[in-house]
């Protein structure tokens, strides 16, 4: 065996060195990591009656960034899947209770939403949609870091991508549950989720992307979930957990 | 060879239009805005808005063309809002002059404008965001056609950029959102403006001098017989 076949282009040891780097890739390269941090004000689970609602709403006031409504409609399915719970679609609330919610005027404080309470109307309908629990997230998810670069051709004879790039990018988020019938806060649940997205290219591009958004979506969806289905110690420790392609459960 | 030729000048036409129209960006926003959750103010309102408010348009050369027509979601919006915050809504071609006054029973008489519109888009500010801010002009009247307050009431709609969205979608959902948001200053702001504020007292101390004239005159009647 000296010499290469002229089918044979590349050594059998550069293969399996390639196929390697793309398993080690795969397995380390779109990893995520996500703190769960949780606090309650009571050991039991929030009381929820029959005809009661949860709204899950993003903070949009600042002008840097908005919480995205995509998010958000994924916290609420994920509150939503269990069956156990109601949860009225953000932008339903929003047109329901239109303009007392719209960033400009939202309450920020559990101060302000007493007052706006006060109001007939606002109380009224509240009342009306059996609005029991209002969740507030704030926050967004963001690119922190990218590197590499990658370019792609067409020619008569066929095309393709060459290059290596690489993203970084952070989720962070905090959910304040409301109780608007004792008017106080129930609790906070904070999420930090971090990964980091490949794309190699090399003929086709071959993308590893990291689920940051989605991954943060469970662990403050699944903690959310567990104020009204299950009690918890009165201040949780903070969690955190590692996972690879999205597997972020803790 | 005549339908080849004719083939080839169609292929070429369509490509040059292509390229003409493919740095541009031509919205007609379209808009649903919520019926608003609020207590009638107890007046007829009377609602003028002339075709430079239903048929305007927004153009921009900077860089890139872009044009945003906004006047039918815009006309949508203060029919939508002016309907829920006040009892009765007219719509008026003109102001009524002090003559014409007693026939449009109108207590007060909304004519807004655009004074402004600004965008910014990605390519001029490097952010990933779509912003508009509007600008109105609201001049309000009085049944006789007496102007009460001028009214500069911005509004502000922003959108990120999503994957996959085109720029088109993005512009529309921004300045949808400044549309909602003029509603919301327009809903929450009508009442505090200093002017208004003050028009709204005058009539409510005029119903209670008539209701206690009413009242008394009752009595009299009542002594009377």
């Amino acid at each position: 065996m000296s010499g290469h076949h002229p089918l044979q282009p590349y050594p059998f040891s550069t293969a399996l060195f390639a196929l390697i780097l793309l398993f080690l890739l795969t397995l380390t390269g779109c990893s995520t990591s996500t703190v769960i941090d949780e606090y309650r004000t009571t050991n039991t689970k929030l009381d929820l009656n029959k005809g009661e609602q949860v709204v899950i709403m993003g903070r949009r006031h600042a002008g840097e960034y908005e919480t995205e409504p995509d998010f958000i409609n994924c916290i609420s399915n994920r509150i939503a899947t269990s069956g156990k719970l109601s949860v009225i679609p953000e932008q339903e609330f929003l047109d329901s209770f239109y303009p007392w919610f719209e960033p400009r005027v939202a309450p920020l404080k559990l101060k302000r939403m007493s007052r706006m309470l006060e109001e007939p109307i606002i109380a009224e309908r509240i009342k009306a949609l059996g609005i029991r629990y209002m969740v507030w997230v704030d926050g967004n998810t963001e690119t922190t870091d990218k590197s590499g670069s990658f370019s792609c051709a067409i020619a008569p004879g066929g095309g393709g991508c060459f290059g290596f790039a690489t993203w970084d990018k952070a989720s962070i988020y905090e959910a304040i549950v409301w109780d608007l019938k004792q008017l106080d806060e129930k609790g906070r649940v904070k999420v930090e989720t971090k990964g980091s997205s490949y794309l190699l290219a090399v003929g086709a591009p071959i993308p590893f992307i990291a689920q940051v958004q989605s991954d943060a979506c469970k662990g403050i969806g699944n903690r959310l979930k567990g104020f009204f289905l299950h009690g918890g110690g009165s201040q949780q420790e903070p969690q955190k957990t590692t996972g690879h392609q999205g597997n972020t459960e803790s | 060879m005549s339908i080849t030729v004719h083939i080839t000048t169609r292929l070429i036409l369509i490509i040059v239009s292509l390229l003409l129209t493919a740095c541009s960006t031509n919205v007609t926003v379209s808009g649903d805005y919520p019926s608003a959750l609020t207590k009638p103010l107890p007046y007829h309102v009377g609602l003028v808005l002339d075709n430079s408010f239903t048929n305007y348009t927004f153009e921009s050369s900077k860089e890139q063309d872009v044009t945003v027509a906004l006047g039918q979601s815009q006309t949508k919006l203060f029919e939508q809002v002016l309907t829920d915050i006040f009892s009765n809504k007219s719509r008026l071609q003109t102001v009524p002059t002090q003559a014409a006054s007693s026939t449009h029973n109108v207590d007060l008489i909304i004519v807004p404008h655009v004074e402004e519109v600004q965008l910014a888009m990605p390519f001029e500010t490097h952010l990933n965001v779509f912003e508009v801010w509007i600008k109105y002009n609201l001049q309000v009247f009085n049944s006789e056609g007496e102007p009460i307050a001028d009214w500069l009431m911005s509004s502000y709609g922003k959108t990120q950029t999503r994957f996959l969205k085109s720029e088109e979608a993005a512009l529309n959902q921004a300045t949808t959102t400044a549309l909602r948001d003029a509603g919301v200053r327009l809903i929450i702001g009508f009442e505090r403006i200093p002017e208004i504020r003050a028009w709204i007292e005058q009539k409510e101390l005029e119903a209670r001098l008539k209701g206690t004239q009413e009242n008394t005159q009752n009595l009299a009647q009542g002594g009377d017989q």
